[in-house]
Order: structure tokens, then C-alpha cells, then sequence
């Protein structure tokens, strides 16, 4: 007995550790000691610890088919009880209540009698129950116990054995899984094939029948697939899935398991496990239908889970990688786009310098807005806001020039423009119902717009979808207005580039002001070289004349005297007198003197003026110059209304110190600002045709008592000046046959009407005045130059 | 017998005038400034006056503004070596302007259209 027992112990001991399969050497196992013990039946019901039941795995009278499957609930029937106790157990068949309890033995061992369970386990766990069935009554010896005892260690130990390795051969598969995974996370594959990838290989490793990545629109909430493998459930049998995030989000449920029933009465499996990211939810990843080897569908284990958690870290991972790695392109993109505008800027800013011709700083400007290497706009249009009129008005405009080879920016500076866009009969009024543009102007501020509005149509002429205004801003002061837009080839307007416009048109406001000013001392300065030309003409010929007409009548006297009595003399004198001839040699002499004399005063001045035919808008125009600063300096508006008239007969510096004289008296009554408007229009009196200039301002009137003194010399109403003013503008204008009056109106203001005679027609009619105009008229032409 | 009164500073100047108009049939009175023609159109109902405009004590323009004060209605003619003064409205008062010369046909009809009748 001790031999066979020392045999079948040495067997099993050979068996546990042979190479064989782990199912033939438990099944090795179970046969030896049933052989050994010669029981009917020897069976291994193995613990499935996810159900909490027992099923028959091994059976000593071989292969289990599957009618003969065996299963017990922890706690049901003997085998049930034992896995729960685990104690060894021997119960019989007439025992009360055995037989009912064991009843689905019966289909392995229908006339069972003796049923002895013992737990397969080892320190920790419980792996399973050996179960000993015989038709007999049998008791079961010490030494046979010690024998089932030692027959159970070993199997808990091949069994333990046996799920490590499973254990362990699952953690290597996945570890070259996740390898594999980590391996493309890291190389230079495109985010969404790397995606791909990692969805594919999550399905294939959880061998599930399909598998999903799930994204939130971070802009509309809307939740889209991104990527997907294998099957993946129909919005009808799995509804839920769009959902899903919002249901993770609300339900606070670190994932989503469950089953669904197609129409078919299908079972489907989901789970699903969100992916977070900064904070927030940002998707899903989910994987349905676990499929069995033989094909059918099962649920989710938590290693499944796990390794779907671990997934959807990594996706995390390397969305998070993926988007700051744009982030970094975005912004060197932006920088190197802003480091290009700028050095765009500052050619443009440098060549603005090299010019103060308002023009050629127009050109300039236009061709950095359009220009591909400047700020690289369709189109650019520079309007400028004429206060008088109230009207914004074009400029100059230029479009993209197309198909040109890209030239230097600072090259194409240089250039003429190539295509000049029509503007400068663009006209809009300044109001706010004008649109975008008069609000740029009336704001002072940038507008972008982006669609049309039907009112702003009526704006005139621009037909952009989306345009940019920007203000040209000189001390507080809107002189105009840039627009931009990419129309032409429909691209949006971007950041950058309006930023840069921007800063653009303060430098470009600048400039033109410059220019403007220039332009006005330019004048200034011809107009005084002009004054000072005549001036020192007029002195050399002063001296001169004084010299020589007061020589002249200082002869002219005595030769009347002698002439005169030589005339005398030679009415005394008898025809055939001697003396006759000499009287009448000195009355010849004296006459061809006093021509002589004549000849010289006329050429020395007795008339010296500057006598000529003027236009009289062009006298206003340049006087207007002159005052230009100073009325701007009051913050005076100027309004013309200027007629065209015949030229006038006059002396042009005279008419201009009267122009002066009523403009800064104007300027004088308007020191808070004000409008002097200046009218010119034909005016028929009883004797003949004038030319009349209104010139009026808004400084309040002339104070009654005071208003007939206004032309007397030395009169004045200020601490300045020298009253002189209006006297010596009456003076001029009575000099030229014109008169001078004043209309004053009390609380709103002066208007002073200086009438001049249009000299043909004056000359035509009244006889005596006639005469007496064509002395002053009839300036001799060798006086004149 | 018409009176006419001749202002000027130049003797000759009175000589020649006053021995012309005698000639001519007039009453002349010679004065040698402004001042003293206006003395003579005080006292003497002068039925024209000759004026030169560059004399001592008053010239001619002041002896003319004060006369046309007087006598608005009384004739009076300027007589001047000098073109130049015809600029100055002041001298719009007179009647006529002349520019002296030793052909003096101009004084003449000038006076004789003046004292027609």
C-alpha cells in the first residue's frame, strides 16, 4: 500500500512538473487520484471569480461535452458550499436535502451515492473544488485524505502557476503594445494617421469588433468622430453615443460600460472612457463588442478598461503635443509676419522721408499699402476731408499691380504707380448716415467692416464686402481717410497687416501735414520774393524819378515863363522883322524842351503804378495765402463763392492790401473761431457794370456807436494795430473809381462790399467819369512793365 | 468885366498869365500862395480862379478845399507843373486840372468855357 502510495505521489510530483499543457497536467492530476483513491468519478469544478460560480472544467472520465456541462453558484450544492467554507466535506445521497441540492450531477453520474468535496486553495486564494463521486457508500481513510490534501496543494500550485504566466504573457503583450503605440506617438507621423493608429491597435489588442475616437468641437460643443476602426454601433442600436461626453461630463462617472439589444436581439457591448485634456473633456474613446475566439460578443473586463484608460492618455498626450506644437508654428508665424510688416513700414517711413512733395508722398504710400512686399493689400484709396465743402474727396487710389515680377519693396517705392484707380471724382459728404467713412472721419477711429448694410450702400463708391477706414489723425485732427480691401482676390483682412496700416497712417497723416505746410510757406516765400522784387524795383525807380521830376518842374516853370513870353513877343513883332525869326528859334527850342520834359516825367512815374488787367479771384486766392495761417491759427473756416468775372483795371498790390486789410479785420472780429465767407459778383449801377467781393464774418457786428467812424484814420476798437486799416482800404478803393460800404447785422456779423468798375463798361457810358477813369486807366504803356 | 484871380508862387508865372488874360478882355487879380487868394476871394466876388498847387504858406489842394467851401459854385482851375497830384482825389474838387506849358491855349479855352457868358 505504502509502495503504490510513494508511486502515485512520484507520478504526480512528475506530472506537475512535466512540460506539458497546464489543462493536461491539472487533467493528469485529477485522473491519478481518482485511479488511486478508485472512485467512480474525480472532478475540478476551477473558480470563475468574475461570476462567483463554479464550473466543471476536468472530469476523470475524460473530455467534458458540452450537455454535460456543470456549473455551481458560490454557495449552491456541495461544490458551492465548500468554495465558500472552504472545508472538505463527505455527504451522501439518502442525506437530507443532498440530493436535491446536487441534482445536476445526476446528468454525469445518475446513481450517484458518496459525494466528498475538497477546496483547491492555497494560503490566499481559492482556485477551485475537487469533487470525488462513487455509487457506493464510501468513508474515506486518513491516509486516503492526506492524499487528497497533497493532491490539492498541487493543483492550487499548477493552477496559481498557470495564471501568473497568463498573467504575465498579457502584461508583456501589452507592454509591446503600448511600445508599439509610444513608438508612433513620438515619431513624426501626422496627428491624425497617428490617431488612426491608435484606435486600430487599441481594437485589435481588446480584440473588440470596433473601436472610436470621439472629438468636442471646442467652438460649436458638437461632438464628431475623428477616427474610427472596425465596426462601430449604428446611431440605432447604440443611440447614446454622441451623448456620451455630456454624460460622462453631467454623470460624474469615471466611464461608461453597459449593453444595448439591436432589433435583431442582438447583445452589444460599449465602453467608453473620456479623454481630458487641460482640465476639461475634450472627447471619448470607446470600443465595442469584445469578440470571442469563436466569434461571438462579450463584455468589457476591467483589463480592458484599463488598457482603453491608458489609450486615451496617450491620445491626450499627443493632442497635447500635436496643438503646442501649432501653437509654436502659429506664433513664429505671426512674429515672422509682424518682423515683415515692420521692416515693410519702416521702408515705406524712410522713403516718406526723401520727399515733401505731397504727391510723390501719395505714391509712396499707396505703393507699401498694395505693393506684395509692402503691406500687401488689393486695394488702397487716401481721401482727404475738405472742411470747407464738409465732403470727404479721393485722392489717389492704386490697386495690386497684377502679374508683375516681385520687385524690392524699397525699389517699388521708387516707382511711379502702375495702376492708378480713378478716385479723385469720389465725393462723400460728411455725415454720419454716410457711411463708415465720414464715421472714421467724425469718430476718429478705425472701422472695420465686414458686410454691407443696405443704408451704407448709399456711401458712395465703395463696393468692397469687407473694407478697413482708418483716419489720418494730426493733433486731434482728422485730415483724412486710407481704406484698404483684398475684394480682388476675396482674401480676409488679417490682423497684422491692418495693425501695421495703422500705424501707417500716423506716420502718413504726418507726413502729408508736413507737405501740406510746406507747400503753404513755399508759396509764402514766392509771394514775398515777388513783394520784395517789386519793392526794391519800385525804390530804385522812386529815387530815380524823385531826381529827376524835381529837376524837371524845377525847369519847367521857368520854360512856361519863357516860352510863354515868347510867344508874346513874337505876336509884336512885325512879319518881316529880323527878330521874328529869333522869337520863334526860342518858342521851337522851348517846345522841343518842355516835349523832352514830358517825355521824362511820363517814363519816371508820374503815374508809377502798377496798373494792369487782374483777375480777381486769383488777387483773393493770393491774398488768401497770406492769411492762411493765421486763419487756420483762429480756427477760422473759410467758405468761397466766387463768380467769374471780366478782369478788372487795377493796381493788384493796392487791391490786395484792401483783400488783406478786410480778411484780418474779419480774423480780428472771429477771435473764438468762425467762418469768413468771400463772394464775388457782377453788380450793375446807373453808370455802368462792377465787380462786387462780399466779405463777411460771423464775430457778432459792429457795435452801433462806433459804426460811423469805421474808416476814419487812426480809429480802432482793439489794443492793437494801427487804425489804419479800412482808411486806407477806402482810400484804395476810391483811387480805383470803386466804392467801399459796410452791411452790419447785429448778434451775427459784418459783411464789407468792395465794388470796383469793370472798366470797358465803364468808360463806355458815363463821359465825365469816363475822362476822368481813362487818365488813371490810360497808363502810359512805356510806364508799364 | 469878368474877375479872375491867378495864385502862383513864380512871378514870371503871374506876369505871363495876368498879361494873356488881360489880353483875352478879363479883370485879373494875382495872389503869390493860398493864402492870399483866399484873402482876394473874401473881399472880391472873383469870377474864377487859376490855382498852382506847389506854393509857399498854403498850396494849392488846401486853397482849393477852402475856396469850394466858400463858393462851391465858383470855378476854379488847377494849374501845375506837376502830373503826378491828378492821383490824389483831392484834387477831384477842381474844376480842371492842367499841366502848365508855354502854349497856353489850353488855360485859355479852359477859362473861356468856363466864363462864356
Amino acid at each position: 500500500m505504502a509502495s503504490e502510495r510513494d508511486t502515485v505521489l512520484t507520478q504526480m510530483v512528475e506530472v506537475i512538473t512535466s512540460t506539458v499543457s497546464f489543462g493536461e497536467r491539472l487533467s493528469n492530476l485529477v485522473h491519478l487520484l481518482g485511479r488511486y483513491l478508485k472512485v467512480d468519478l474525480a472532478l475540478y469544478f476551477a473558480l470563475d471569480k468574475t461570476k462567483e460560480t463554479l464550473k466543471l472544467e476536468i472530469s476523470s472520465a475524460g473530455a467534458v461535452p458540452p450537455h454535460l456541462r456543470v456549473e455551481f453558484p458560490s454557495g449552491e450544492g456541495l461544490v458551492g458550499e465548500v468554495a465558500q467554507t472552504r472545508k472538505p466535506k463527505v455527504v451522501y445521497r439518502h442525506q437530507e436535502g443532498v440530493r436535491a441540492a446536487n441534482a445536476a450531477l445526476e446528468k454525469l453520474h445518475p446513481s450517484f451515492y458518496t459525494l466528498a468535496a475538497f477546496p483547491v486553495a492555497d494560503d490566499n486564494y481559492l482556485y477551485g473544488v475537487l469533487l470525488l463521486v462513487d455509487k457506493a457508500e464510501r468513508a474515506f481513510t486518513s491516509t486516503e485524505r492526506h492524499m487528497v490534501y497533497l493532491a490539492t496543494l498541487m493543483l492550487a500550485g499548477t493552477v496559481r502557476q498557470a495564471i501568473l504566466q497568463e498573467d504575465a504573457k498579457k502584461r508583456i503583450a501589452e507592454l509591446s503594445v503600448l511600445f508599439e503605440v509610444g513608438k508612433a506617438l513620438s515619431s513624426t507621423m501626422e496627428l491624425d494617421e497617428l490617431l488612426e493608429r491608435v484606435v486600430s491597435t487599441t481594437a485589435k489588442v481588446i480584440n473588440a469588433r470596433g473601436a472610436a475616437l470621439q472629438i468636442v468641437d471646442r467652438v460649436t460643443g458638437e461632438v464628431r468622430v475623428s477616427s474610427q476602426y472596425g465596426q462601430i454601433p449604428t446611431t440605432e442600436i447604440y443611440p447614446g453615443l454622441a451623448e456620451a461626453p455630456q454624460r460622462l461630463l453631467t454623470a460624474e462617472v469615471p466611464y461608461l460600460e453597459g449593453q444595448t439589444t439591436d432589433s435583431e436581439g442582438q447583445v452589444h457591448y460599449h465602453l467608453i472612457v473620456p479623454l481630458v485634456f487641460k482640465g476639461s473633456l475634450q472627447g471619448t474613446l470607446c470600443v465595442f463588442d469584445k469578440l470571442t475566439p469563436n466569434g461571438t460578443y462579450q463584455e468589457f473586463d476591467p483589463e480592458n478598461r484599463q488598457l482603453l484608460f491608458t489609450m486615451a492618455g496617450l491620445i491626450v498626450n499627443s493632442l497635447e503635443n500635436a496643438l503646442t506644437y501649432q501653437q509654436v508654428e502659429t506664433l513664429a508665424e505671426r512674429n515672422e509676419r509682424m518682423v515683415r510688416n515692420l521692416t515693410a513700414l519702416q521702408e515705406i517711413s524712410r522713403a516718406m522721408l526723401t520727399t515733401v512733395q505731397e504727391e510723390r508722398l501719395l505714391e509712396i504710400i499707396l505703393q507699401g499699402i498694395v505693393q506684395e512686399q509692402g503691406l500687401g493689400f488689393d486695394r488702397g484709396v487716401v481721401l482727404r476731408v475738405d472742411e470747407a465743402e464738409q465732403v470727404l474727396k479721393g485722392v489717389k487710389g492704386a490697386r495690386r499691380p497684377e502679374g508683375a515680377a516681385p520687385v524690392p519693396l524699397s525699389e517699388a517705392l521708387l516707382q511711379p504707380l502702375s495702376n492708378e484707380l480713378p478716385v479723385s471724382d469720389w465725393r462723400i459728404p460728411l455725415r454720419p448716415d454716410m457711411g463708415p467713412l465720414p464715421l472714421a472721419v467724425l469718430q476718429m477711429r478705425p472701422y472695420h467692416v465686414h458686410q454691407r448694410e443696405p443704408e451704407a450702400l448709399a456711401a458712395g463708391p465703395y463696393d468692397a464686402q469687407e473694407f478697413f477706414v482708418v483716419p489720418l489723425v494730426v493733433k486731434d485732427r482728422v485730415t483724412g481717410v486710407i481704406v484698404v480691401d483684398n475684394q480682388a482676390s476675396s482674401r480676409p483682412l488679417e490682423a497684422e497687416p491692418l495693425h501695421a496700416l495703422q500705424m501707417l497712417a500716423t506716420q502718413a497723416a504726418l507726413a502729408l501735414e508736413n507737405a501740406r505746410l510746406y507747400s503753404t510757406i513755399e508759396a509764402n516765400n514766392r509771394e514775398l520774393m515777388l513783394i520784395r522784387e517789386r519793392m526794391l524795383e519800385s525804390d530804385r525807380l522812386a529815387a530815380l524819378s524823385s531826381l529827376a521830376s524835381g529837376m524837371a518842374h524845377e525847369i519847367r516853370n521857368p520854360l512856361v515863363a519863357i516860352g510863354g513870353f515868347a510867344r508874346r513877343i513874337a505876336k509884336l513883332v512885325e512879319k518881316d522883322s529880323p527878330l521874328r525869326g529869333y522869337v520863334e528859334v526860342i518858342q521851337e527850342e522851348v517846345s522841343r524842351l518842355e516835349k523832352l520834359l514830358r517825355e521824362i516825367l511820363d517814363f519816371t512815374g508820374e503815374n508809377l503804378s502798377y496798373f494792369g488787367d487782374h483777375d480777381l479771384e486769383q488777387l483773393i486766392e493770393d491774398t488768401l495765402i497770406l492769411v492762411q495761417r493765421d486763419l487756420e491759427a483762429n480756427n477760422i473756416k473759410v467758405v468761397k463763392e466766387l463768380t467769374k468775372l471780366p478782369r478788372i483795371h487795377c493796381d493788384d498790390r493796392q487791391i490786395k492790401q484792401v483783400f488783406y486789410n478786410l480778411f484780418q479785420n474779419a480774423r480780428q472780429a472771429m477771435p473764438h473761431g468762425g467762418t469768413l465767407t468771400i463772394k464775388t459778383y457782377p453788380l450793375e449801377k446807373e453808370d455802368g457794370l462792377y465787380a462786387a467781393i462780399a466779405v463777411a464774418d460771423t464775430g457778432g457786428g459792429i457795435p452801433l456807436e462806433v459804426l460811423h467812424n469805421i474808416f476814419s484814420p487812426f480809429f480802432s476798437t482793439k489794443d492793437y494795430g494801427t487804425g489804419l486799416g479800412l482808411s486806407i482800404a477806402q482810400r484804395i478803393v476810391s483811387r480805383h473809381y470803386g466804392q467801399i460800404e459796410v452791411k452790419n447785422e447785429l448778434g451775427k456779423g459784418a459783411t464789407f462790399i468792395v465794388t470796383l468798375p469793370i472798366a470797358k463798361y465803364c468808360l463806355l457810358k458815363d463821359a465825365d467819369r469816363g475822362r476822368a477813369m481813362a487818365s488813371a486807366l490810360n497808363v502810359p504803356t512805356g510806364g508799364r512793365r | 468885366m469878368k474877375k479872375v484871380l491867378v495864385a502862383d508862387d513864380e512871378m514870371s508865372i503871374r506876369l505871363l498869365y495876368s498879361e494873356e488874360l488881360k489880353e483875352e478882355g478879363y479883370e485879373v487879380y494875382l495872389a503869390s500862395n493860398g493864402k492870399e487868394a483866399l484873402e482876394i476871394v473874401e473881399k472880391v466876388p472873383v469870377d474864377l480862379v487859376i490855382l498852382d498847387i506847389k506854393m509857399p504858406e498854403m498850396d494849392g489842394i488846401e486853397a482849393l478845399r477852402q475856396i469850394k467851401e466858400r463858393r462851391p459854385d465858383l470855378p476854379v482851375l488847377l494849374s501845375t507843373a506837376y502830373g503826378e497830384y491828378k492821383q490824389d482825389f483831392a484834387t477831384w474838387a477842381s474844376d480842371e486840372y492842367l499841366v502848365k506849358s508855354s502854349d497856353l491855349e489850353d488855360l485859355r479855352a479852359a477859362v473861356k468855357r468856363y466864363l462864356k457868358d
